[in-house]
């Protein structure tokens, strides 16, 4: 038997024991996730189209799947999706300009003996693809802050309607700065296993500091792991002013 | 003028003192990352002026259309003997840029100087590398900027633990590798053991709430580790394949059981530290609240979780193979091939960290009513 297929049976047993019907939805969202990246790097592959608009269409695909699919369409998912495309166009033109820059598109001298029987001269355009690579590993870390934030602003507002904007703010900032750790560590902690390999490859190859520091892998898996850690720090508040924003005018209309 | 004044009369002398031990650090940084040139054994040239020479359009065995350029670069020596001569060298780059870029003027390359001097006298030499430490210092300042201006002391708590956990997971790392008597997933486990201690403590302090967290992390990751162990050996790894770490002269099985254990263990300490925080919430807010109402409100805030948990660690994994996977299709692969070879791995490893989230569901929750029941018995 396929052990992918193992896995898969093992981890939907277990979210629908423990989820219930929640469950399930959130196991057929990973299926849905994994269908529409597959469609954006199939459609990416074709030179005429531009990657960083795609990017930005899936992303919003996928907002809407996690925030709306998995939860309902309601008012704390309504801003945390409005901030999640903020952050994420804000981030993807940061990323764009970091990449371009520090030129850590595509891929390094330590893959070519991988590539050696591929054709390079693609006609795609891999600094875009690069960047598109970066905020796609960290959407699901940004939209997680997101409706963390904007779930208790929601509450807080319900149990006390006279709440001022101002101190909305803050508490949406101080539940961002309580999850801001974990969330970091999270993301830290997942790149640090998917890189393990390389590290590993580094150390075995006796490469000096100066050496892997300047590596195209390493420092495209580093600039990777750093702008994640932007990207899940910069929501906080944007989702924050967002939702204060979005419960005062509610509360304006309906005086 | 009052609103930015503001901020400032409010700072104690340990403020004041860390914002200028921070800017020092930075400028210091800075400075030396932009002349570092004789730190660096290699030859570093720095492109002076650059002259495009050849424009040609190529097409490959797939049809595709890609453009090729030559540029000729005039670089200066920036290190070593050669110091201050200049270097004639000649790039060959693609519109695409999948393995070559285009340079301009101000880059630092490494190079190699070529023995003999052309005809005209002067230097010649080939590419190596680009030197991008300044690129990767700048970024890693902004991203402690961004932190420490959102988060404050959270984020500086962070950052610190982030640093802390890079190194020791270097030093596990040499560890490894210097000692073959231990084996890697013996030394990962060690650290797993450290870093949970280390990050949950730093952020949460010394209290039981931790302490339950850092229990529920680690039977969570050992026993989703066990999972994928028994899975992988029932199945005989059928469906995965290793191609992609066949650089490793290691045994790439290990190295991959490594990597899930490691890669899952910040998603499951998350998911155990926000089910111990709402467990001792619930208790501190009402001291007689029943273990029924525990385990109901726990399994609730478990189901909320678990599904973008599980989302954060997918993407996490699965994007890092966007350029292989492309590459792979624009030359022709089929579908299939293209994503057992690029993906098979990812997904393992983005599943068996699912199951771990998952279990810490349960685990956390029984943990956390385990450390109440006892402050119970005591007060």
């Amino acid at each position: 038997m396929n052990a992918l297929f193992c896995l898969a049976a093992i981890l939907f047993l277990l979210m629908i024991w423990i989820g219930g019907k929640k469950g399930a939805k959130s196991f057929i969202a990973l299926f849905l996730n994994f269908a529409v990246l597959l469609l954006t790097v199939l459609i990416m592959t074709d030179p005429t189209a531009n990657p960083i608009i795609l990017t930005l269409i899936a992303c919003t695909i996928i907002s809407c799947i996690n925030l709306f699919f998995i939860n309902e369409v309601n008012n704390k998912t309504i801003t945390a999706f409005v901030s999640t495309i903020i952050t994420l166009a804000i981030l993807l033109f940061f990323i764009v300009i970091v990449t371009e820059i520090s030129m850590i598109q595509g891929f390094g001298e330590e893959e070519t003996e991988e590539l050696s029987m591929f054709s390079l001269y693609l006609g795609v355009d891999f600094v875009k693809i690069g960047a598109a690579m970066i905020i796609m590993s960290t959407i699901g870390a940004i939209i997680d802050v997101a409706i963390s934030i904007a779930s208790p602003m929601r509450e807080l507002y319900n149990h006390n309607l006279q709440v001022s904007r101002k101190d909305l703010f803050s508490f949406g900032i101080s539940i961002g700065r309580d999850i801001l750790g974990t969330n970091t560590n999270t993301l830290f902690f997942a790149f640090f296993g998917g890189y393990l390999a390389m590290l590993i490859w580094f150390k075995d190859l006796s490469y000096s500091l100066g050496d892997i520091v300047n590596s195209k892998i390493f420092s495209s898996e580093m600039i990777t792991i750093l702008c994640a850690g932007i990207g899940v720090a910069l929501i906080i508040p944007i989702t924050s002013w967002i939702t204060a924003y979005y419960l005062d005018k509610t509360r304006e209309k309906s005086q | 003028m009052n609103f930015i004044l503001n901020p400032f009369k409010k700072l104690t002398k340990k403020q004041i003192l860390l914002y200028v031990l921070l800017a020092f650090c930075f400028v210091a940084s800075i400075i030396f990352v932009n002349n570092n040139y004789s730190f660096y054994e290699r030859p570093i040239a720095k492109v002076l002026k650059t002259t495009l020479v050849e424009t040609n359009k190529v097409t490959d065995m797939h049809n595709n259309k890609d453009q090729l350029y030559t540029q000729q670069m005039v670089a200066e020596i920036k290190n070593g003997d050669k110091k201050g001569e200049q270097i004639h060298l000649t790039n060959q780059y693609s519109a695409s840029g999948a393995y070559d870029q285009e340079y301009h003027v101000g880059n630092e390359l490494f190079v190699w100087i070529d023995a003999n001097t052309n005809e005209e006298g002067v230097l010649t030499g080939s590419i190596k590398n680009v030197k991008r430490d300044k690129y990767l210092l700048i970024v890693a300042w902004m991203f402690i900027f961004t932190l420490l201006i959102v988060g404050k002391k959270q984020g500086l708590f962070s950052i610190v633990s982030l640093g802390v956990n890079a190194v020791l997971l270097s030093y596990a790392l040499d560890m490894y590798l210097k000692t073959s008597a231990i084996s890697l997933i013996v030394a990962c486990s060690i650290s797993a053991i450290l870093f949970t201690a280390i990050s949950l403590l730093l952020v949460n302090g010394f209290n039981e709430k931790t302490y339950a967290a850092i229990i529920a992390t680690l039977l969570a990751t050992f026993v989703s580790l066990f999972i994928a162990y028994l899975v992988l050996w029932i199945t005989s790894e059928e469906g995965l394949r290793y191609e992609e770490m066949q650089f490793l002269t290691r045994p790439p099985q290990t190295v991959f059981m490594a990597g899930v254990l490691v890669g899952s263990l910040g998603a499951v300490m998350d998911v155990a530290i926000t089910m111990s925080s709402s467990i001792f919430g619930l208790y501190e807010k009402n001291n007689h609240i029943s273990i029924k109402a525990l385990t109901t409100s726990g399994m609730e805030i478990g189901k909320d979780v678990m599904g973008t948990m599980t989302n954060i660690l997918f993407f996490a994994y699965i994007s890092g193979s966007i350029p292989m996977l492309i590459l792979y299709m624009k030359n022709g692969s089929p579908l299939g091939y293209t994503l057992s070879m690029n993906l098979s791995l990812e997904l393992a490893r983005a599943l068996a960290g699912g199951i771990g989230i998952v279990l810490t569901i349960p685990i956390g929750l029984y943990i956390s009513i385990f450390f109440v029941n006892r402050k119970r018995a005591k007060s």
